[in-house]
């Protein structure tokens, strides 16, 4: 597969999976998707602890200190799997895997350089020594409990944006 | 493990026939399944050869299952679990009281998790004064409803939505709806506050992996990932067969499992955790204990029925099952239902509670069609049949009967005969086998084919 | 050619048409076909009852009935696949009698399957009337894969009209002594298996299985409908 149809793979299958797909470059074009995506005065958490957080950062303005009182969090991500649409959040370096989940709008960065292929490559690479949590993520959260309607957003975020880079 | 007395399956099952809710909840559930895996399957390029595969990793694990075992052990101690092994349900149960207990634990949220329901964890924990909350929706829905799972996978797929908008009225004190979206708010405003407040957190697992020591948890809510990463302390309950040797075998079973329950490509969350909260991180519980439960599965393990510790729990058997699809699952009255219920609650329970369970199939095999590690349903189902028949849990005048038919099969003449008898005393035979029974049957034709012929 | 047809309990006793049926387009086919008088029952209702002696006693008279070299053809799905698969896992621990069970589990034919693949009766020249619902019955679907043979016949049938069955593959609810054992829930799928017909419809549903027709019928009964439930021998042999 090429890294062109890698992508385009990926965002298709996240959007089937009812995660709202953006593309953007590096830099100017980032801050002003991560704007036009987190609502206007939202309080938001962003880890600042990679250049596109930081540069996704100078776009907001309610910054939050910790995920547990954000409206939004806005990161970026460990990996991405085309196949599946699936974008991987992993608690290395120190990353809280939790700033997914708690906030209700999940919006990740995904340098097209991240996303592998398939599963396969993708476990393989961590199969020996995986870090403490690696969490796959393919759309918001979902539920069917209740004569198999389906309900976005549950105790997770009810709405998930990606945006590749 | 057993009860004295034996299931009441065809009592249960007239019963849940005469529930129009009931059946319209079942019959709209089987269908939207039947439609969601067909159509997920479908985007596979070869369905058959992904089966095939994982039922040999299924199998290469089970034919290796105590090494798998202990390297799974010795790799999640290394990550930081503590590993518990319970050989029966009375065993799980006292090492986690004894975990709580230790630390004080007041409060559980628990993921949704078969094995607890099979030991009959809560029941337990709830008397010895500790609280725990179920935060699947299904499974806080039959909590607040005091009943049990009716499926493995949508627990509280008997109920409709007025039903559901009731139960949150009267036990939450909210305003009545009857919108799945509405309700699902309201378990999430709920909820949200049991994740933080919680001391513990507790989940089963559906794959632990051998190489890394790592447990794996599909979920779709994310309350699967509040349990697991929230509260200090971590309980996971798995049994002893759910080993996969590595993460390199994860994809398969993604690629099969979900699509097989509820006809999705992947989850919303595939959660891979390993081990505690290491130093420098902020995530994963401070203590996570494993909890790895036998209870029979050692003796399933050594006979003739071991192809059935292969099944992944996906519950894609009993959603094709017209027996299921009529009933429900507590008509079967144990923690498992459909087929995969009737094999496991007489493996695990034995024929003398479960024989008139094995009865609960007409053997159509829709069931082996589905399942995704190719487990011998129906043949498995035939063979129980046969060990009632020879444990002597067959009722005596079936055997009568068959002796009977012993008899008579070797001998063309005396079948002939039997069968101008039967057309002759019609009348009276089907008066006394019953409306429901002889009644349905049209009369004997007068002259039989083979003398027609002849 | 020649085959050697087995009539089964439930033609035998029940519906002696069907087996005549099954005569008449043999015939038409100039095939000959030899009905064995010593046949009796196949063992499958103690087979799957969990009476593998008694079913082995009637399995064993049926290998010595069904000797020799000829195709073994049977109107019905269920019967044959218990031959086809019941009969080798019955004489697994019996060297002998496995290789007699196994060379019959090789000859033997369902009939609309034998129809198609050895006579290619769906390429001649047919006829018929009526419109027609096909229920899949499980064992002859599921466990002899045969789906698509009946349904080849049905569409040759010139004047006949094929209309399609919802969840034709769902089980009838008959099930063998499912329907004596638990007949509460026997009769919640043959009532709800009528109601798929009536909807078609179709003023016939046609099956390859006297057991399921049987269940179905009743199904209809209850229902009130006077939809016909025939055997899809009798229909084909009806318009020779």
């Amino acid at each position: 597969m090429s890294p062109i149809d890698r992508v385009s793979l990926f965002l298709e299958n996240a959007g089937k999976a009812a995660a709202g797909t953006h593309r953007a470059t590096a830099g100017k074009k980032l801050k002003d998707a991560v704007s036009n995506i987190v609502p206007k005065g939202a309080f938001v958490f962003c880890p600042r602890a990679t250049a596109l957080e930081k540069a996704a950062a100078t776009s907001l303005d309610n910054l939050a200190p910790d995920y547990l009182s954000a409206q939004v969090t806005v990161e970026e991500v460990h990996a991405a799997i085309a196949e599946t649409g699936s974008i991987v959040i992993s608690s290395k370096r120190g990353k809280a895997v939790q700033a997914s989940l708690l906030p209700s709008h999940h919006v990740a960065i995904v340098p097209r350089k991240k996303i592998f292929g398939t599963l396969n490559e993708f476990f393989t690479k961590f199969a020996a020594s995986p870090p403490t949590n690696i969490t796959v993520i393919t759309g918001p959260s979902r539920t069917a409990d209740i004569e198999l309607n389906l309900v976005i957003g549950v105790h997770g975020p009810e709405k998930l944006d990606i945006i590749v880079v | 493990m057993s009860t004295q007395t034996s299931l009441k399956f065809r009592a249960n099952a007239a019963k849940a026939l005469q529930d129009d809710a009931l059946r319209a909840a079942m019959r709209n559930a089987a269908d939207t399944f039947g439609a969601r895996r067909t159509s997920a399957i479908s985007t596979l390029p070869d369905f058959e050869a992904l089966r095939e595969k994982a039922s040999s990793v299924r199998m290469e694990v089970l034919n290796n299952l105590p090494r798998y075992v202990e390297r799974f052990t010795a790799n999640a101690t290394k990550a930081g679990a503590v590993v518990h092994r319970a050989f029966d349900a009375a065993a799980a149960r006292e090492i986690i009281t004894g975990i709580l207990k230790d630390r004080g634990v007041r409060t559980v949220a628990k993921g949704k998790s078969m094995v607890s329901e099979e030991i009959q964890l809560n029941e337990h924990l709830e008397q010895k004064g500790i609280e725990i909350v179920e935060t699947d929706l299904g499974e806080y829905i039959i909590q607040l409803e005091h009943e049990t799972p009716s499926h493995i996978i949508v627990p509280a797929i008997h109920k409709n939505r007025q039903q559901i908008g009731r139960l949150f009225a009267d036990r939450l004190g909210v305003e009545y709806s009857e919108d799945p979206q509405v309700l699902t708010k309201i378990a999430r405003k709920v909820l949200r506050d049991k994740f933080l407040q919680a001391d513990a957190g507790m989940s089963g697992a559906n794959f632990a992996i051998a190489e890394s020591g790592s447990l794996v948890i599909f979920t779709n809510e994310g309350n699967g990932r509040m349990v697991t990463t929230m509260p200090p302390i971590h309980i996971a309950i798995l049994s002893i067969e759910k080993m996969l040797p590595s993460l390199r075998n994860l994809p398969t079973f993604i690629r099969l499992l979900p699509r097989s329950a509820t006809g999705q490509a992947i989850t919303s969350y595939v959660s891979i955790i390993t081990g505690s909260r290491k130093p420098g991180e902020t995530t994963g519980a401070k203590e996570l204990h494993i909890v790895l439960l036998d209870n029979g599965r050692s003796e399933i393990l050594a006979g003739e029925f071991k192809e059935m510790l292969k099944c992944i729990r996906c519950g894609a058997c009993m959603n094709v099952c017209p027996v299921y699809r009529a009933v429900g699952g507590h008509s079967y009255g144990w923690t498992y239902p459909g087929p995969m219920g009737i094999i496991l609650t007489t493996l695990l329970t034995g024929l003398e509670n479960s024989h008139p369970l094995v009865d609960a199939s007409t053997l159509c095999g829709a069931c082996n069609e589905v399942c995704p590690v190719k487990i011998p349903l129906v043949e498995f189902i035939i063979k129980q049949r046969a060990h009632r028949v020879t444990e002597g849990f067959s009722p005596a005048r079936i055997s009568f009967g068959m002796r009977l038919f012993k008899a008579v099969v070797k001998s063309p003449a005396l079948f002939s005969l039997a069968e101008r008898l039967a057309s002759m005393f019609w009348p009276v035979m089907s008066a006394m086998s019953g409306k429901d029974v002889a009644g349905r049957l049209p009369k004997p034709s007068a002259l039989s084919f083979r003398r027609r012929t002849t | 050619m020649r085959v050697q047809l087995f009539g089964t309990c439930l033609v035998d006793s029940l519906y002696p048409e069907v087996g005549e049926a099954a005569l008449r387009i043999f015939k038409k086919f100039d095939v000959e076909a030899v009905f064995p008088k010593e046949q009796t029952c196949c063992g499958q209702p103690a087979y799957n009852a969990g009476y593998h002696k008694e079913a082995r006693s009637a399995a064993e008279h049926f290998l010595s009935v069904f000797s020799g070299k000829d195709p073994i053809v049977t109107p019905s799905g269920s019967c044959a696949a218990m031959v086809k698969h019941g009969y080798p896992e019955l004489f697994r621990d019996d060297p002998k009698l496995l290789k007699i069970a196994k060379s019959a589990s090789g000859r033997v034919f369902e009939l609309s399957q034998f129809l198609v693949h050895k006579l290619r009766a769906h390429k001649k020249k047919l006829s018929g009337t009526g419109k027609v619902t096909y229920h899949s019955s499980c064992h002859l679907t599921r466990m002899l894969g045969v789906r698509e043979e009946p349904l080849l016949l049905l569409n040759a049938l010139q004047g006949v009209e094929v209309v399609p069955l919802p969840d034709a593959a769902r089980c009838c609810g008959f099930g063998g002594m499912f329907m004596a054992k638990l007949p509460e829930i026997s009769i919640a799928l043959a009532t709800e298996k009528a109601d798929a017909i009536i909807s078609t419809g179709a003023d016939t549903v046609i099956g390859g299985d006297c057991g399921c027709l049987m269940n179905i019928a009743d199904g209809l009964k209850r229902r009130g409908s006077a939809v016909k439930v025939r055997h899809i021998a009798e229909l084909i042999a009806e318009g020779l």
